[in-house]
């Protein structure tokens, strides 16, 4: 189980160098000159002798793959280096993205105890209210755009109603660290949420009808034993593991999807801060921002490979 | 016969299944009888309602079947006393009343042990389940000899280690044997096995079925044997249960079914088995056409449209089962001079 | 000769009434075939709106955040463009950027993952690899990257972007479809005749695999849609200039359009749900005629 561990962790050294110098090699592919954003044009054109200077004093001569094992080397020191405008994209970053953090992980706490909750139950009691109503849900979330989700929640909640604001994390006037937090994260969670559970909810539906309908739920139920557990011992818990993958292949869309969303609420997460370096053409803030859900993308999927394990006696005894 | 001979007494047993909001008629008044100690041996193509019928008295039909009856009774005789159960007025099928009798009353052995056992639990607490539910204040360190004790008397080898390990460690003949271990975990007087080793290799179910005998034998269990091979039901039954499409056909002793066999169906059945040492140039012989489909099946005898003795009257209405000699009923106009039975 | 003929004759009746029996299967299933009208109905309006030249691109500074009526069917957007002009010929736009992307991601996915599934070892590697650092992102965040270095945002573009990163999915399936059926007896017997590697390829073993490749190019249909205006929607698709659906939704980051003129995101907003969920509907639908493991 440890070699096993250590081995998967092991893979995404590789994958994360590589990674990173295609983001890094395709930024440099844009022609856009750092030193634009340092200096004032006026400067530029007046002064190219001292410019030149700054240039090579900053290693922006040198040759590609030098200034990416500089750039590599920083990072793994934790330099992060500084985004156009001169800020830190370290101290950014730090108060960022745990607020991505919260938005995402929440999001997939609930919809993964909503989604399989109810998946479950309307396979346990197929054709029935919760069943239809779920359905009907589903194929609604998987329709509706999620941004556009997101602005019918701030036409009702924000606008009409007045309950939950519409944009932002923090309120400069907030008295309690907690219902700031709430009160900021609940509609874009919900919408995150929404999303997730309508493609959940109809998988752990249809794995569950696929376990109930095994032969070792005759076994279960030839001993005796009650219905919840037939169901939940021997029932979710085979049904697990393939709703566990599906979760993880979800992942990235709701990686994908909180940064629209962020954008939405105007939530001041990764995912904002890398739309906006875009539209900026910040790249040095583009690469962090990008390289960081990269390696959230590989941690997570290396943590579905270990909790398969630990669910699945075949993968753990490594046969 | 009375209540401690007979342990199961089955009249009229119907099912319907539903599909696609049609009704389809699956098991057809069956009546039969098993008696306490004996092996009942019910045989019938594939499709002929064999499973279906011991799942409906076992009620593990799923939402979309209608099981009724006139009567499923089992007797439970405890301390030289008979407790009557009438399985036909249970009304939930997993409900606590019949989840008492599964177990330490009546249990199953199903088809395929490859599926049957359930992946992710280690073998021996799977079979425990059953022990510690049903004994309750019972220590699992208590269970675990018991279930070690159940493994040894089946012949599984290195116990010990053995009760440790997950069912996909085992071979098919093994995991059988876990499978007969959770059915007999409870020590069960009435033991259904559904075609129990039709997915294994022929030498494992020599041994499989060896066991079963012997489990029999010493410990004076019945058994119903479900089984579509006729050499299992020479060796193994005491009385058999032929069915076709639903419904019983031919019932009687051993002796009567392959002495006296009367039913056309029961006899193209036995003439279709392969028997060591046929005679050169003699062919095995096949039963013509193919078991129809239970949703276009006309009223009459459902075997006419195969059967080489088929008169008109054959096909004008549902047939009644004759008494032919005590014991021994057939459903086949052939014999109507005989008294009509239920 | 004359027998070959006949057994292709039969052949093809056998087809035929294999295609009818689909048919009617589909025709069953109403949702599909609701799904199938509406997909039609909107894509018809949306061209004949494109050809008939309806004027999209005017502001009429005069007629600014109109709301429906008034010779403005959907009412105007915030600069005065007639919205439901908008709407017509962004669908044009929205539905030729879903359907060739999906199509040509489904093309490429295929023909690598043939290649893959059939060749397997170095080839198959190398392609494993190469997908597996796709998608190591975000397939939104992927384009979002690409949008960045490509630094232009034009529709060509976009299509190129999309087909890039979308092709992965589809070669994952193909592969592992080709892995399996390349152990037939009947591609033995291709192999054993010495039939060209690509015709046992592209005519033997894909048609196999075209049943599942068509499902899913249809419901990439709907991914794609709702990708482009995800992302015109942050600001990243196509340019201004071209309308599409996401592109009017645009308009809806503002809190102010979605306090007071509903109609410039409800619209285009219904629109796209609607197209997708016929999507959705119709590809279900398919889903059950073709699939042959459900049968």
């Amino acid at each position: 189980m440890l070699k096993f561990i250590i081995k998967k962790l092991l893979m995404m050294i590789p994958m994360l160098l590589i990674i990173s110098f295609i983001v890094y090699y395709g930024l440099q592919l844009t022609g856009i000159d750092p030193i634009n954003f340092m200096v004032s044009p006026e400067m530029l054109s007046s002064n190219k002798e001292n410019v030149e200077a700054l240039r090579e004093s900053l290693g922006l001569n040198d040759p590609l793959i030098v200034q990416y094992f500089r750039w590599l080397g920083n990072i793994l020191h934790g330099d992060l280096g500084y985004s156009f405008d001169g800020s830190s994209i370290a101290s950014v970053i730090a108060v960022r993205l745990p607020y991505t953090f919260e938005l995402a992980g929440y999001s997939l706490l609930f919809s993964t105890i909503i989604g399989i909750g109810i998946g479950i139950i309307s396979a346990v009691r197929q054709n029935g209210i919760i069943d239809y109503v779920g359905r009907v849900l589903a194929v609604l979330g998987q329709a509706v755009p999620q941004f556009l989700v997101g602005i019918i929640l701030i036409q009702v909640f924000s606008i009409k109603l007045g309950w939950f604001p519409a944009s932002n994390r923090v309120s400069p006037d907030a008295t309690s660290a907690f219902a700031d937090a709430f009160f900021h994260l609940f509609l874009p969670v919900l919408t995150l949420t929404i999303g997730m559970v309508a493609v959940l909810m109809r998988y752990a539906r249809n794995t569950m009808l696929d376990v109930l309908n095994s032969d070792y739920i005759k076994t279960a139920r030839s001993k005796g034993i009650p219905e919840w557990k037939v169901y939940l011992k021997h029932g979710f818990r085979n049904a697990m593991k393939p709703v566990l993958v599906i979760l993880v292949f979800r992942i990235p869309a709701l990686i994908g999807g909180s940064v629209v969303i962020e954008t939405v609420f105007s939530y001041p997460g990764i995912g904002l801060t890398m739309t906006n370096a875009i539209v900026s053409g910040d790249y040095p803030v583009v690469l962090v921002t990008t390289l960081i859900i990269a390696a959230t993308m590989l941690i997570c999927s290396f943590m579905v490979d270990v909790f398969n394990a630990l669910l699945d006696p075949r993968v753990r005894l490594g046969e | 016969m009375d209540n401690k001979e007979i342990i199961l007494n089955v009249e009229k047993l119907n099912t319907t299944f539903i599909s696609d909001r049609k009704e389809i008629k699956i098991v057809k008044d069956v009546s039969f009888q098993v008696r306490r100690g004996k092996t009942l041996a019910v045989v019938g193509e594939s499709g002929c309602g064999k499973s279906v019928t011991m799942n409906s008295i076992m009620r593990f039909t799923g939402k979309n079947a209608i099981v009724k009856a006139e009567n499923i009774q089992y007797n439970a005789l405890r301390d030289g006393k008979v407790t009557e159960y009438h399985l036909e007025s249970i009304k939930e099928p997993n409900g606590p009343e019949m989840r008492a009798l599964r177990g330490p009353d009546m249990s199953m052995v199903f088809q395929d042990p490859m599926s049957s056992l359930n992946p992710v639990y280690k073998v021996g607490d799977q079979v425990a389940e059953g022990l510690l539910q049903h004994n309750k204040g019972m220590k699992k360190d208590e269970a675990r000899k018991l279930v070690l004790e159940m493994f040894r008397k089946l012949g599984i080898p290195d116990p010990e280690e053995r009760i440790d390990c997950y069912p996909h460690q085992f071979s098919g003949g093994m995991k059988q044997r876990v499978v007969i271990a959770i059915a007999m975990i409870c020590n069960p007087e009435l033991i259904i096995c559904d075609e129990p080793t039709t997915a294994l290799d022929v030498t494992i179910q020599a041994q499989i079925m060896d066991l079963l005998k012997e489990l029999q034998l010493k410990e004076g269990k019945s058994i119903i044997l479900i089984t579509h091979n006729m050499g299992l039901v020479a060796e193994m039954a005491d009385e058999v249960c032929v069915m076709y499409m639903g419904r019983v056909v031919e019932f009687g002793s051993l002796e009567d079914l392959f002495d006296r066999t009367s039913h056309p169906y029961t006899r193209a059945l036995l003439r279709s088995v392969p028997v060591l040492g046929l005679a050169d140039g003699q062919k095995l012989e096949t039963i013509p056409g193919a078991t129809p489909n239970p949703a276009d099946l006309k009223g009459g005898c459902e075997f006419a449209d195969r059967c080489s003795e088929c008169m008109d009257r054959c096909r004008e209405k549902t047939i009644p089962m004759f008494e032919i000699a005590p014991g021994h009923r057939v459903r086949c106009l052939k014999f109507d001079s005989y008294p009509e039975v239920d | 000769m004359g027998e070959t003929t006949s057994i292709k004759d039969s052949n093809k009746s056998a087809s035929s009434s294999l295609f009818k029996r689909n048919v009617r299967k589909f025709m069953n299933n109403k949702l599909a075939v609701l799904g199938l009208v509406i997909i039609v109905v909107i894509t018809i309006a949306c061209v004949i709106g494109m050809i008939v030249g309806v004027d999209y691109g005017t502001p009429v500074i005069t007629d600014m955040k109109q709301a429906p009526g008034n010779g403005h069917f959907f009412g105007t957007d915030t600069i005065g463009r007639d919205l439901f002009a908008r709407v017509l010929v962004g669908g044009c736009y929205s539905i030729l950027i879903g359907a060739f992307c999906a199509i040509m991601s489904s093309v490429i996915g295929a023909i690598l993952g043939a290649l893959a599934g059939y060749f397997g070892g170095k080839v198959d590697m190398v392609l494993i690899r190469i997908s597996e650092i796709f998608q190591a992102f975000p397939q939104l965040v992927l384009v979002m990257m690409l949008v960045a270095i490509v630094n232009k945002r034009g529709l060509g573009n976009l299509l190129f972007i999309f087909v890039f990163t979308g092709w992965m999915t589809t070669f994952r399936m193909v592969r592992n479809e080709f892995m399996s059926l390349k152990n037939e007896t009947y591609v033995k017997v291709c192999e054993a005749f010495g039939m060209k590697k690509s015709n046992i390829m592209f005519k033997q073993i894909l048609p196999n695999v075209m049943s599942p490749i068509i499902v899913s190019t249809t419901t990439n249909v709907a991914f794609f849609i709702l990708q482009e205006a995800a992302l015109s929607f942050i600001g990243l698709g196509v340019a201004d200039s071209t309308p599409t659906w996401g592109n009017i939704l645009n308009a809806a980051k503002s809190v102010s359009v979605v306090t007071n003129q509903w109609w410039i995101w409800v619209f285009p907003g219904l629109a796209i749900s609607l197209f997708v969920l016929a999507i959705n509907f119709f590809g279900d639908g398919l889903r059950d005629v073709l699939d042959a493991k459900q049968q």
